[in-house]
């Protein structure tokens, strides 16, 4: 199978899985007790009035037609209006997003120039203090609840020392870039920099496990790859150790990390989210916890299809990178 | 199931790793805190006492602004004076807001963790060992449906996923009488040691986060159960079975299960670690239906954080440990099980 | 007379394991002459292996080499070290162990090169297998161009350099001249549409095909002496011949020499000049292959060649030696001469260590080493060992 099929193949995959995400937010409604009236409708309503929003909201039309009417509109964009705002889901979703994507990207950026070189020297330098270091450090990232160590954080250099904001987002990293654009160097540089000082901690607090997950995975996978027989043919070949360590065995330890970051990434999501409640960060966690407790259902179903989406986007991603780094896959 | 070579293995595992020696301490004292909770509590988790609110640990004191006025000569002054609070005896690890023991809600709070990471875990696993050997053994379209479902599930994150559900269909909890409480032991021990009496009567189980947690985390075992099952399937001896008549089930019962022991067990442990962290991290958000649990009380000790950072801090320490322990045990289990995970390099 | 391009003295090599030392090799000795095949053989477990990895310093932990020689001639590496290290140099020889690793490690290539037991498992999965040979022309040819940086530890390749290279996308490492050598190579071992099969990875290919490849690779440092640890073990019989042929042919052409290490007695006879036969880590009887196959001394070589079937003379006279190789742990290993245990000639001079002794030798000039009493006298069965019931094992 060629590269390309390869793709082709996962890809059509991948738009089925995400005809089965729409589909389950869709029926989650109708395995939830109540009726979407009940969060629209004053609490001393009539049962006319009652009967009315149930019309409006296309709630009588019988189920198929529902589902049928919400595909259709779910491809042209049209999420519905929010129960209690009157905003536009579509547009409401969409402007969380890059602030959840922000700190999804920062956080992984952090955890990947991190972990990496941290396995690496775990791995290579076996039983030395740096590898003690390394696991130890590891251990405890993947034990700590993320919005506990939010909140030491917060306690430690905000509270105690005052380095960082405790919560909320100040501008945008775009945001920040047209103000550098528009207003000049002064008040664009400021911009960012408080687009950092926000971002900090938040991106530390959810990067932090990624980090220790990804070091372990590397240390494990460097010390296996090291102990492979292609190794040592390769030294018998008489290559610098660092070509033997980076080009072949790191590529090779990345190959399996690569995949389970790929399973991994809803628990950055789902971390994400809850970070976001630590910081108050304006993102589609919060957005979502709103819906939730208000049973705002346009909302909740889009945030749901956006997250579960790009979920699925992300792993075609990810499946793309493996295939590209492991020849063997495609073969399959 | 478990051979004598496997216990071997674990035994050899076990002498050679100090990590692992670490994990099971952690692991039987978080269990064992959790089960006599009634006996190692200091007081009574849920009893508020507004007059001794956010005292501090032992070794720490609280300043507060005190504002006393009195009348000197005639006329009003009114002092503000900087007081210090000082720890008590009977709250070494501090109170609440509530005035609560920091210390015996953290006893409690095991309780809650242990139960939902045991109960949480052992619902997925029966769940998604089933899905995965039915869809591993069969395979075609039962496979093929199975995992595309699977894929879908995955989709959403298992935070995501417990929020909206938990939300969506309401805290469910069922009281569950504590059985010391109810044989009449607690209250003698507890007097004979000069603690106080009255101690909770009953637990709360959090039902739905335990079912929503079995729902969203079921998808792992399906996977691995799936995997070996689909290869236990091709073995000679399970062939020879199946022409002798074996019926499917007790094929299943009797080959493929056993064999798929020793991965469910490893992949158990790392998801009980798991569940633990997604139980204190969905009553942190306020989503659980007990509030004696480490996650709801770090939530209560934001508020407070820098006046009584203690509150937030006991809890989540002691989260820290428990998950630390149950993932030494999961990398001993897998050291010693499957060597294959994870190859240590070397000859 | 042939000069010795490798004279390898009491090299001895030892695990140190949770369950106690292993002595895999034991105080080896035995020299390879400029153009020659020298063989090695023995039962698995007898210690062939870990010489040819302690030959190129690749013994891994717990493994160590704990003493010993390798000289190997090479006049300028000689003079460069005259000073700096002395007693490391004799003559035209250096002692391979005294050198500085980097060295050491600059050496493998165009002084020793390896070609394992298994194709597959020797190849890095996720790369082309043209790339690969290319890296050990690259290697080499940076040595030539700069030959101070090259002994750095990096080599000018560190990990600034590989994300650089990761993300332009260029050849990792390798220049094209290099990736070009690699076609050569390829094609010099009789691999068809090499341009093509360069690109394609080690999954692609079939067993001989990528033990050929192992061979190019192997060829690429244009080594003195290529070590062949058992090169066709892992392949069809058909295929095997074909392999043994290629490096029949490429040893005559390149005038290398090679060590051959195999437990097939008939490669040996076919590829070998001199041979040495190894059993719990010591080589107990080298010669010429006329000497060691047609007038064995050591009861051990004459059980083995006994363990092959004679084509000429079909009655079965197939005679396994008893027993296993024994146990390499130190503890377990005692004084007396290892194979005594499994001996039918054992007798009571074989209960302390026996030391290489010299043997007749039919020809001038190649010595016949005998690591048995029997080089000095006959067998008496008067001095048999108890237990040791041997003459009706080998006539059984």
């Amino acid at each position: 199978m060629s590269y390309g099929r390869f793709l082709l193949k996962r890809g059509f995959q991948g738009i089925l899985v995400v005809w089965g995400v729409v589909s389950i937010v869709f029926m989650l409604r109708f395995i939830t007790p109540g009726s979407p009236v009940d969060a629209v409708a004053p609490l001393d309503a009539s049962a006319e009035l009652r009967q009315r929003i149930a019309e409006e909201l296309g709630l009588n039309q019988p189920l198929y037609v529902q589902y049928l009417d919400y595909l259709w509109a779910l491809l042209h964009g049209d999420m519905g209006y929010s129960y209690i705002s009157g905003i536009e889901a579509s547009q409401m979703v969409f402007t969380k997003l890059p602030a959840t994507v922000e700190l999804a990207v920062a956080s992984s950026l952090v955890a990947i120039t991190l972990s990496i070189p941290l396995g690496v020297i775990s791995a290579t330098r076996r039983h030395q203090p740096a590898d003690y270091a390394a696991t130890t450090f590891s251990l405890v990232g993947i034990s700590t609840p993320n919005f506990w160590l939010g909140i030491m954080l917060v306690l430690l250099l905000s509270v105690e020392f005052g380095l960082f904001p405790t919560s909320g987002r100040a501008y945008g990293f775009i945001e920040a870039f047209r103000i550098l654009a528009a207003q000049g160097v002064s008040p664009g540089l400021d911009a960012l920099w408080q687009w950092l000082r926000h971002i900090f901690l938040p991106a530390v607090t959810l990067g932090t496990y990624f980090t220790a997950l990804i070091t372990r995975l590397t240390r494990s996978g460097m010390l296996e790859e090291l102990g492979q027989s292609y190794v040592q043919a390769t030294r018998a070949k008489g290559l610098p150790e660092s070509l033997i360590r980076y080009k072949h065995a790191l590529r090779n330890t990345l190959i399996p990390v690569i995949t389970v970051l790929g399973l991994q990434l809803g628990t950055l999501i789902g971390g994400a989210v809850i970070t976001e409640a630590v910081f108050s960060w304006p993102g589609l966690g919060t957005t979502l916890i709103n819906a939730i407790n208000v049973r705002d259902w346009p909302i909740l179903q889009a945030t749901l299809v956006v997250i579960g989406c790009g979920f699925v986007l992300v792993n075609l991603v990810v499946d793309a990178v493996y295939a590209y780094l492991d020849p063997q896959v495609v073969a399959e | 199931m478990i051979s004598p070579r496997t216990l071997r293995n674990l035994r050899k595992e076990l002498r050679s790793s100090a990590l692992a020696k670490i994990g099971i301490v952690l692991v039987l004292a978080m269990l064992l805190v959790a089960t006599l909770a009634p006996f190692m509590a200091l007081h009574n988790p849920t009893n508020q006492n507004l007059e001794e609110n956010n005292l501090p640990p032992l070794g720490f004191s609280r300043a507060t602004e005190e504002t006393t006025s009195e009348m000197q000569n005639g006329s009003l002054v009114i002092k503000n004076e900087t007081v210090l609070v000082n720890a008590s005896a009977s709250h070494p690890l501090g109170t609440n807001s509530l005035g609560q023991d920091v210390y015996s809600r953290a006893v409690y709070g095991a309780r809650t963790s242990m139960m939902v990471g045991v109960l949480g875990t052992l619902l997925a696993a029966i769940l998604g060992v089933s899905v995965g050997l039915i869809a591993g053994f069969y395979r075609g379209r039962v496979d093929d449906a199975l995992m595309r479902f699977a894929d879908i599930s995955l989709a959403f994150p298992s935070l995501v996923l417990a929020i909206a559900l938990i939300g969506l269909w309401g805290r469910a909890a069922v009281d569950i009488p504590d059985p010391f409480v109810m044989l009449g032991v607690v209250d003698p021990v507890r007097s004979a040691l000069g603690l106080s009496t009255g101690m909770p009567d009953s637990f709360v189980l959090p039902g739905t986060v335990i079912v929503v947690v079995g729902l969203v985390n079921w998808v792992w075992f399906a996977r691995i159960a799936r995997g070996e099952a689909l290869s236990i399937r091709e073995e000679e001896y399970v062939k020879a079975a199946r022409a002798l008549g074996a019926s499917d089930l007790r094929i299943i019962g009797r080959h493929v299960l056993p064999n798929a022991t020793t991965p469910i067990l490893v992949l158990a442990t790392i998801q009980v670690a798991a569940i633990i962290l997604l139980e204190s991290s969905l009553s942190f958000l306020g989503f659980s239906g007990t509030t004696l649990s480490w996650g709801f009380d770090i939530s209560q000790g934001r508020a407070y954080l820098s006046t009584s950072w203690w509150i937030a801090t006991v809890p989540g320490l002691a989260i820290v440990f428990a998950v630390i322990g149950v993932n030494l045990v999961g990398d001993w289990l897998r050291d010693a099980l499957d060597p294959g995970i994870e190859g240590e390099g070397g000859v | 007379m042939a000069d010795e391009i490798l004279k390898v003295r009491n090299l001895t090599t030892r695990f140190f394991t949770e369950e106690g030392q292993v002595n895999a090799v034991e105080g080896v000795d035995f020299d390879v002459r400029d153009g020659e095949v020298f063989g090695i053989v023995g039962e698995s477990g007898s210690g062939k292996s870990v010489t040819a990895l302690s030959l190129i310093d690749l013994v891994e932990t717990p493994g160590r080499i704990t003493e010993g020689e390798v000289w190997y001639r090479d006049a300028e590496l000689a003079d460069e070290h005259r000073d700096s290290h002395p007693e490391a140099v004799d003559g035209d020889y250096v002692d391979v162990r005294q050198l500085p690793e980097t060295t050491r490690r600059w050496l493998r290539g165009p002084a020793f090169a390896t070609i394992f037991q298994d194709p597959m498992s020797s190849l890095n999965p996720t790369i082309p297998v043209g790339e690969q040979i290319a890296e050990a022309v690259e290697v080499q040819r940076r040595a030539r161009a700069n030959p101070r940086r090259t002994r750095s530890r990096t080599q000018g390749y560190g990990l600034g350099r590989l994300l650089i290279d990761s993300v332009i996308p260029s050849r990792n490492y390798v220049s094209d001249e290099s990736h070009e050598r690699a076609v050569e190579l390829l094609d010099r071992v009789g691999i068809p549409d090499p341009e093509q099969r360069a690109e394609e990875y080690p999954h692609e290919f079939s067993g001989g095909m990528l033990q050929r490849a192992m061979v190019a690779q192997a060829l690429a440092g244009e080594p003195d002496v290529l070590i062949a640890d058992e090169p066709t073990t892992a392949l069809d019989v058909t295929i095997q011949a074909q392999i043994l042929n290629l490096l029949t042919e490429l040893q005559e052409e390149e005038d290398m020499s090679v060590v051959l290490i195999t437990h097939n007695l008939g490669v040996i006879a076919r590829m070998c000049q001199r041979v040495g036969v190894m059993y719990a880590g010591e080589v107990v009887e080298r010669g010429s292959l006329e000497d060691v196959f047609e007038n064995p001394v050591h009861p051990y070589t004459e059980g083995l060649l006994g363990s092959i079937p004679d084509l000429e003379d079909p009655a079965p006279r197939l005679s396994p030696i008893e027993g296993n190789v024994p146990s390499l742990l130190d503890s377990e290993m005692g004084e007396k001469c290892y194979f005594a245990d499994r001996c039918p000639k054992a007798m009571e001079s074989c209960l302390h260590r026996i030391d290489e002794r010299d043997a007749p030798s039919t020809l001038d000039g190649v010595d016949h080493k005998v690591r048995c009493v029997l080089a000095d006298r006959e067998y008496d069965e008067s001095e048999a060992l108890d237990g040791a019931t041997a003459p009706e094992v080998t006539d059984d």
